[in-house]
């Protein structure tokens, strides 16, 4: 179990006022089995008008908030106490081929069976095509299970791929990544979406955080963590196993989940339309700090 | 035979119409009027009758009448991509389609179970999904479509109703019998295109309109209304209401305008909204007030950037989670848009049977979704006898017919189907039946689709007896669209009771500015000021031409005109550099630019489009007069093709600029005369105050600051522009004298042209508009008006006509200042009370992404 304490702060800076400001944010983590979270303290300068907490369409708690008084800067801060416990993933051998998962999705209308099926479709952000198909069924050969051939698709995706925050934006379409083999967490996680997706499976797109562990002897830089992103694979009895491609891991209790969707624009943590405000820049701040099991 | 479709032969002493007009439908069809040449069927009788009675070079007389009347109502249809504008004059037939009463409740009980059902479908989908589960619907058919809104699943309806306007279309086969070739849920257009029609042919075929006791359209609107009312969360006592539009680009913008007035809601587009507090409210000038219910015209996925699609802003962020919190309601219900996909339509006859337990009345036009293996198989078997298309109506992808392709391109269709087939449906052709339409003098046959609404009810649906029929372009057209060339035609509903005559419309239709104070949209105020500014910009505009192009027509070299380098001085005054108006060429060739160049943004042509683009825009606002003096500058020529190599005369545009300057005077008397003082006559005229200010100044400037040593034809000319001439006349006989000249011009506030008198007006304007409560002491426009009227009330004639050194420097300096005063008070009329006019934008993001009006909104 380890016990995080985390800090996700984001902050604009207006040229000109901006007047009024509507927001959807995924900043609360989901509840699931593997994280216990105390509730979040969500701290918004200015004072929000409307603050709301509903859950979306896919479960996730979601925040919507609005800014009604004229303002030049935006902050919005959230703050968690989060433990994580390890998990043992299912035995990748074991899992069921990969076909006939393919084949059951569409036809098998139980509860986890027909909620699976929807991540099977195309997103925005992470649309089959026979290019992704080609790539992922390398590692989608006949008759492999399903985790295993995941896995490899994820440790492939890692090491074809460079990470490169300078190489794409939250506009970088997937197919420009799979031409540059360039990109961040969010990318890698869309194509490895989109090679699910290609050949015929269910992926989901997780949100979250990951705890970045300093170089031996220096200090933890405090600000230095980022959101992170990685995918969840539908793996038929074996249930959804969470997969890392930038990282090439299983996530374990370094990443602390906040939401899943279909793909980046589902779950994105802060979205927002405003009027006014001229030219504007934003920052984000993340600091994933560990707490030793009794320190308060 | 099927239910309601009725013979009876024909009367065998005369050549009823049909065969007199030449009418003969293709054989092996069905025809809706006849049974054969010559032979109509029974309940067209009287119609045939009463057409029989009117002759043909009647029925031709009357058909020109209706189409000018369609012209002058500015009954418009937008065709994208059209470049001779966007909007073209609606295509009316005057052959209704008739419909015995057996018929049409044959169909309305078809139609109100269809719409039960379209229902419980949503109810189910946007709820817990049973239909899923259980295998009725095709997970396929909701998981990918973009139809399907998940901020939209769970949220709670006022009044628990989805569909308050739902609308289908409906072919009939060579069998007779009628079947529903697609839903409309989400924004359905064309019931105020219906609506326009029968008014249309009430005044073109009254005898037959009587003879054949035709069913009114009226219950069916309130029936509407009533249902907007009712699902309003607070205030049901009298709601505001609102007609949401994409905006003046979209294709059935006239009918959004149209429909507003009709019903009596306020049109407004995205912008004009702005949600607080979670509740949505309207954007006028003496602030934000509460809107209850959107009519909305706008596709679902457009109606919100915040939570829909992020990258339109036809829409008002924030209006899904205010929906969802239950303080408005939207109708018809965001998310509703699912039920157009086509594939569903397979699906309809078991969903018939689980969810109301009865059988489907009337049939869909057989339907494929190609996600299903066995329909795929089936598909690629008959492959040349069907039509293919999207399973998902958001792709818009145009029908293909492979029947009409070459082996290659239909084992191209072949492939897309097979590799992603879950994308595609699959219908049956059907061989649409034709009906009569008058083409020439001549009745041709065009194959028809007919449009039907319904309305939400207190206890479930009403039909509207009638609809909107449209048929094809040509004889050997199948599809039928607006968009293609399609034309309408009235549809009339018959009975064999009484006709109800209520009717919603006011008498003698003739509408006003009807907003009451505080409530007109800034956005609609905006737009009123510049309709003023462009109507009194193309005015002054043309009568300063008019000034020149007299002289050049009449005398025949500069030296005999002392006057024309003075009024050219003007021209160039009032306009941006242009080399050819400015240059010092021949005065022939400096006007015709300044008259029709459209590149040119000074020029009378510019001014024209101008104001003709801003009153369609506030159509709704102005008079219908108002509205058709407007569209009798559409004859304005926007080329020099019309006159010849040799381009105009100054005859020519003389005659041209006559004209014209009597539309233009009879729109400014009809803004006098048929507005109500409201604070949107307000804006108009504060645009009007304006313009005629600036033109005044730059008419002086131009004419008086530096006299000439021969004043006297000056200022004869300087009256006859100001249209001051005859008053002028009346005082001083034929003494001209330029003190007095200038007191008329420049003090007398008795005179409505003088510049005195438009600062005043404009001072009683600014004091008439709302403001904060708070606050003492004058505006800051008020401030500035009075300060420029002040300055023409202290100032002196005697001393503003002296001369020194050749000009008049107190004349110079005053209207300098004046004129220094004009721009500053725009600026704060546009600070004070338009500046919430801004556009939204996403976080995160360095430029507005706008999609046009033109891609969201039913097709017609």
């Amino acid at each position: 179990m380890t016990q995080y304490h985390i800090t996700h702060t984001t902050t604009y800076d207006y040229s000109q006022p901006v007047s009024l400001c509507q927001n959807v944010a995924h900043l609360a983590p989901r509840p699931c089995h593997r994280q216990r979270a105390e509730r979040p303290v969500l701290s918004i300068t200015p004072d929000p008008a409307v603050i709301e907490e509903r859950v979306d369409y896919f479960g996730n708690p979601v925040s919507y908030f609005t800014i009604q008084e004229p303002h030049r800067k935006l902050t919005v801060s959230v703050s968690h106490r989060i433990a994580v416990r390890p998990e043992t993933p299912p035995v990748a051998l074991t899992t069921q081929p990969w076909e006939q998962i393919r084949d059951r999705l569409p036809w098998d209308r139980a509860a986890n069976w027909l909620d699976a099926y929807q991540f099977a479709f195309d997103s925005r952000y992470a649309a089959a095509d026979p290019k992704y198909a080609a790539y992922a069924t390398h590692s989608f050969t006949p008759g492999r299970p399903v985790l295993e051939a995941a896995l490899d698709l994820n440790h492939r995706i890692h090491s074809e791929f460079i990470y490169d925050p300078r190489a794409t934006t939250l506009a970088t379409p997937v197919a420009e990544v799979f031409e540059s083999r360039r990109g961040v967490c969010q990318d890698f996680a869309h194509l490895m979406l989109a090679g699910l997706r290609s050949v015929g499976l269910a992926g989901r797109y997780v949100s979250g955080y990951f705890s970045t562990v300093p170089a031996p002897g220096k200090p933890r830089l405090v600000g230095a963590d980022a959101t992170h992103a990685w995918v969840s694979v539908f793996c038929g009895e074996a249930g959804w196993v969470d997969l890392d491609p930038t990282h090439d891991q299983i996530p374990g209790t370094r990443h602390v989940l906040l939401a899943w969707g279909r793909d980046y624009e589902d779950v994105s943590p802060l979205k927002g339309v405003i009027l006014g405000g001229g030219k504007h820049s934003v920052r984000v701040a993340v600091d994933v700090h560990t707490e030793e099991p009794g320190e308060t | 035979m099927p239910s309601g479709v009725s013979q009876l032969p024909a009367e065998p002493e005369a050549t009823p119409v049909p065969g007199r007009l030449g009418y003969s439908p293709p054989a092996g069809g069905y025809d809706e009027a006849t049974v054969g040449p010559g032979s109509p069927r029974a309940h067209w009788a009287p119609f045939f009758g009463a057409l029989d009675d009117l002759g043909p070079p009647e029925l031709a007389r009357r058909w020109r009448d209706a189409q000018h009347l369609i012209r002058d109502n500015g009954v418009t249809y937008n065709v994208y991509g059209d470049p001779r504008g966007i909007s073209r004059p609606w295509q009316l037939d005057p052959i209704p389609l008739l419909i015995p009463p057996d018929e049409a409740s044959h169909l309305e009980a078809g139609l109100i179970q269809r719409a039960r059902l379209l229902e419980l479908v949503l109810d189910d989908l946007y709820g817990p999904q049973r239909l899923l589960r259980d295998g009725l619907v095709p997970p396929a058919l909701v998981f990918p479509n973009p139809g399907f809104l998940r901020s939209c699943h769970g949220v709670k309806l006022p009044g628990g109703r989805f569909l308050h306007l739902y609308a289908a279309n409906l072919g009939r086969g060579a069998d007779g019998n009628w079947q529903v070739l697609g839903d409309r849920t989400q924004a359905p257009s064309g019931a105020g295109y219906a609506l326009e029609n029968r008014i249309v042919m009430t005044r073109t075929l009254p005898e037959a309109f009587r003879d054949c006791k035709v069913n009114r359209l009226a219950l069916f609107f309130q029936a509407l209304r009533d249902t907007l009312r009712s699902i309003a969360p607070r205030n049901r006592e009298n709601p505001r209401i609102v007609l949401l539009t994409p905006g003046p680009y979209n294709e059935t913008y006239f009918e959004h305008a149209y429909l507003a007035r009709y019903l009596g809601y306020t049109l407004v587009e995205g912008g004009d909204l702005t949600v607080r507090d979670n509740r949505v409210y309207l954007k006028v000038l003496g602030g934000l007030q509460p809107v209850d219910v959107i009519f909305r015209r706008l596709d679902d996925d457009f109606c919100d950037p915040l939570e829909l699609r992020p990258d339109s802003f036809l829409g008002v962020p924030g209006l899904t989670h205010a929906a969802r919190s239950g303080n408005v309601a939207v109708a018809n219900a965001l998310g509703t848009g699912l039920l157009e996909t086509p594939a569903l339509l397979a699906y309809l006859p078991r969903l018939c049977g689980e969810l109301l337990g009865e059988d489907l009345r009337l049939g869909s036009v057989p339907t494929w979704w190609c996600g299903e293996p066995i329909a795929l198989r089936y598909v690629l078997d008959h492959l040349a006898e069907l039509v293919i298309k999207p399973a998902f109506p958001a792709s818009r992808m145009e029908p293909v017919f492979p029947g009409e392709l070459s082996r290659d391109e239909r084992a191209g269709i072949a492939d897309r189907l097979r590799a992603r087939p879950w994308e595609y449906v699959a219908q049956t052709r059907v061989d649409l039946s034709t009906t009569p339409v008058l083409n020439n003098g001549q009745l041709v046959p065009r194959k028809m689709v007919l449009r039907a609404y319904l309305a939400a009810d207190k206890t479930g649906f009403s039909v509207m007896p009638g609809g909107l029929t449209r048929v094809s372009a040509s004889e050997g057209t199948m599809v039928v669209s607006m968009q293609r060339g399609g034309g309408s035609k009235d549809t009339w509903v018959l009975t064999s009771g009484t006709v109800n005559e209520f009717s919603l419309l006011t008498a003698g239709g003739r509408v006003e500015l009807t907003r009451a104070g505080g409530d007109l949209p800034s956005r609609a105020a905006d737009n009123l000021f510049w309709l003023g500014r462009y109507a009194e910009r193309a005015e002054g505009t043309t009568r300063l031409l008019r000034g020149i192009v007299v002289r050049l027509a009449e005398r025949s070299g500069l030296a005999d005109v002392p006057e024309l380098p003075a009024l050219l001085r003007t021209l160039g005054l009032l306009c941006e550099p242009h080399p050819a108006v400015n240059g010092t060429g021949d005065p022939q060739k400096r006007v015709i630019p300044a008259v029709f160049d459209l590149k040119y943004p000074a020029s009378l042509g510019t001014a024209i489009r101008g104001l003709r683009r801003v009153a369609s825009i506030v159509r709704d606002l102005i008079s219908i007069d108002m509205w058709r003096v407007v569209n009798g500058l559409g004859d304005f020529p926007t080329d020099l093709d019309a006159y010849g190599e040799d381009g105009p005369t100054p005859a020519d545009v003389l005659d041209l600029l006559n004209r014209t300057v009597i539309t233009l005077a009879a729109f400014g008397g009809l803004a006098v005369e048929s507005m109500t003082r409201s604070e949107g006559w307000r804006f108009l005229d504060m645009g009007r105050r304006l313009e005629r200010s600036l033109h005044m100044i730059a008419l002086l400037k131009g004419t008086l600051v530096r006299p000439a040593g021969q004043e006297g034809p000056i200022l004869d000319a300087v009256l006859e522009v100001a249209d001051s001439g005859m008053t002028y006349r009346r005082r001083y006989l034929n003494s001209l004298r330029a003190e007095a000249v200038l007191d008329l011009l420049v003090f007398d506030e008795t005179n409505p042209r003088s510049l005195a008198s438009q600062l005043a007006a404009l001072e009683d304007d600014v004091s008439h508009l709302p403001r904060p409560s708070r606050g003492a002491g004058r505006a800051p426009e008020q401030r500035f008006t009075l300060a420029a009227l002040s300055a023409v009330r202290l100032a002196e004639p005697d001393r503003l006509a002296a001369v020194h050194d050749g000009t008049r420097p107190a004349l110079g300096e005053l209207l300098d200042h004046v004129g220094g005063w004009l721009p500053i008070l725009s600026d704060a009329i546009t600070q004070q009370y338009l500046s919430h006019l801004q556009t939204s934008r996403h976080l995160a993001t360095t430029e507005p992404i706008r999609r046009t009006a033109a891609e969201s909104g039913d097709r017609l």
